[in-house]
């Protein structure tokens, strides 16, 4: 999902920041039209770090193991600072542990942010149920986290298939993309079970962290 | 896998000692200029001038190689698999693979690419402590709300991450072993995440009453003036826009010609 420096050609990667330029003001203008914008700030900067460091836990699927994206769940958090928070941590990544990259910053943060603020609006209709109903939260939180990994993995397939160098014809290009997005169906549930476990927990424990 | 990118920020080199704004603008560009550059005749200038920026730079060569392992597993798989699918020039038929001569050249274009901007970045982060290089982006324009939550992030990152350690030594002392994806250990790795996404809101709260009561929010800082710019941090800075300038120029001027 974090695509590396060297693959994507120069104007992709200036696209890309552009596109996160104009979802990071989009995000940053909905914050500062909070009574005080600043009051937030710790709490989605601390709230940066643990999704950070919880992107670092492991679910084991034998033979290996697979690290969960969790940009559905931190949108559903996190709200409108959750674009930041993503390009933050993208940051962080490429530059910690040169995972991503610098040059695909951008594209890598729309690819992952945008699909996050989406779980956001998902997740905001659970309102038309009641937000005490654990089942909408659980079905809302499945729905958020599930298309946050899928749209995201979609979005990072098509570019890659349509931008790196190669020479294939366009049935073999679309069949590709098909194989892969269904490769990718039992991780987007994996991705929505895990999110709608943790925003259950979070339901029972601290009901305010659901409230962005 | 170390965090820490900047642990040979106090060496001595004219990269380490370069301004951080003007360093910080110039290696960008350049990366993005490298990041440009598709035609294969111009690779070895771009693995040439990475090179030389890294040992300019004094960096340990074990620096680089440990940070290249891990993305470049990530790279393993285009670099495998594009030889195969791409093109159709066949240079080697092994059984039913067919090794193409234009998938090859496409690899090895990516390659590239991605050791030369990855070195360029390594130098660009490996040679200033991290907080100056996030502090050089305050005084060049990032938002007041994105640089606030950038440090403050990263202020935290290490103690979570601390946390989430012990949690896992608590939760392997008791027992808990995840060895299948099954609704028990999804569970128990649900409930940790949640865990450690609450203690972080009920510390975040902690921190904004203490900054609260250090005027957190009463007044605009002001992250320029820090380091003044001199006049052979100019001359670097026009430098390295200039060799950026020569990689863009030079892969137009060869489009151009169609060669």
């Amino acid at each position: 999902m974090h695509i590396p420096d060297g693959i994507l050609p120069a104007t992709v990667c200036v696209a890309g920041y552009a596109t996160s330029g104009a979802a990071t003001w989009y995000s940053l203008r909905k914050i500062n039209q909070k009574e005080n914008p600043r009051e937030g700030i710790p709490k989605a900067s601390l709230l940066t770090a643990a999704f950070f460091v919880a992107s670092w836990i492991h679910i084991p699927i034998p033979p290996t193991s697979v690290h969960l994206v969790l940009n559905g769940l931190l949108g559903v958090v996190l709200g409108y600072y959750a674009f930041p928070a993503i390009l933050i941590g993208l940051f962080f990544q490429a530059v910690m542990f040169q995972h991503g990259g610098l040059t695909t910053l951008g594209v890598n943060a729309t690819i992952i942010g945008v699909p996050a603020l989406l779980a956001h609006y998902i997740f905001r209709l659970r309102s038309l149920v009641g937000n005490d109903s654990r089942v909408a939260t659980g079905v809302f939180g499945f729905l958020a986290g599930a298309s946050g990994l899928g749209l995201a993995a979609l979005a990072a397939m098509i570019l890659l298939i349509t931008t790196v160098p190669v020479v294939v014809d366009v049935e073999a290009e679309r069949a590709s993309i098909y194989a892969l997005a269904l490769a990718h169906v039992p991780l987007m549930i994996l991705e929505g079970i895990f999110t709608a476990l943790v925003v259950l927990f979070l339901q029972r424990v601290r009901p305010a962290l659901l409230e962005a | 896998m170390r965090l820490d990118v900047d642990e040979y920020a106090h060496l001595d080199s004219p990269l380490h000692s370069w301004e951080p704004r003007c360093k910080l603008v110039s290696l960008f560009i350049l990366a993005f200029a490298l990041s440009f550059v598709q035609d294969l005749r111009l690779l070895p200038a771009m693995l040439g001038v990475a090179f030389v920026v890294y040992v300019a730079s004094g960096l340990p060569f074990s620096f680089l190689t440990t940070r290249l392992r891990y993305p470049g597993l990530f790279l393993l798989v285009p670099a495998v698999l594009l030889p195969f699918v791409s093109g159709s020039t066949v240079l080697l038929s092994i059984g039913p693979l067919a090794l193409r001569q234009e998938g090859c050249l496409a690899a090895l274009l990516i390659v590239t690419r991605f050791v030369s901007i990855l070195t360029i970045t390594l130098v660009l982060f490996g040679s200033a402590p991290f907080l100056t290089t996030i502090k050089a982006m305050l005084a060049l324009g990032l938002p007041p709300i994105l640089a606030d939550m950038t440090l403050l992030a990263y202020r935290y990152i290490f103690q979570i991450g601390g946390d989430l350690e012990r949690m896992e030594t608590a939760m392997g002392l008791r027992g808990f072993r995840a060895r299948r994806p099954n609704a028990h250990t999804l569970g128990v790795l649900a409930s940790l995440s949640g865990s450690l996404l609450v203690r972080s809101y009920e510390q975040s709260e902690r921190v904004y009453n203490a900054m609260a009561l250090r005027g957190y929010g009463r007044s605009q800082r002001s992250f320029g003036g820090a380091h003044k710019v001199r006049s052979r941090d100019a001359i670097m800075s026009a430098g390295f826009l200039l060799v950026a300038a020569g990689f863009v120029g030079a892969e137009i001027f060869l489009r151009g010609t169609g060669g």
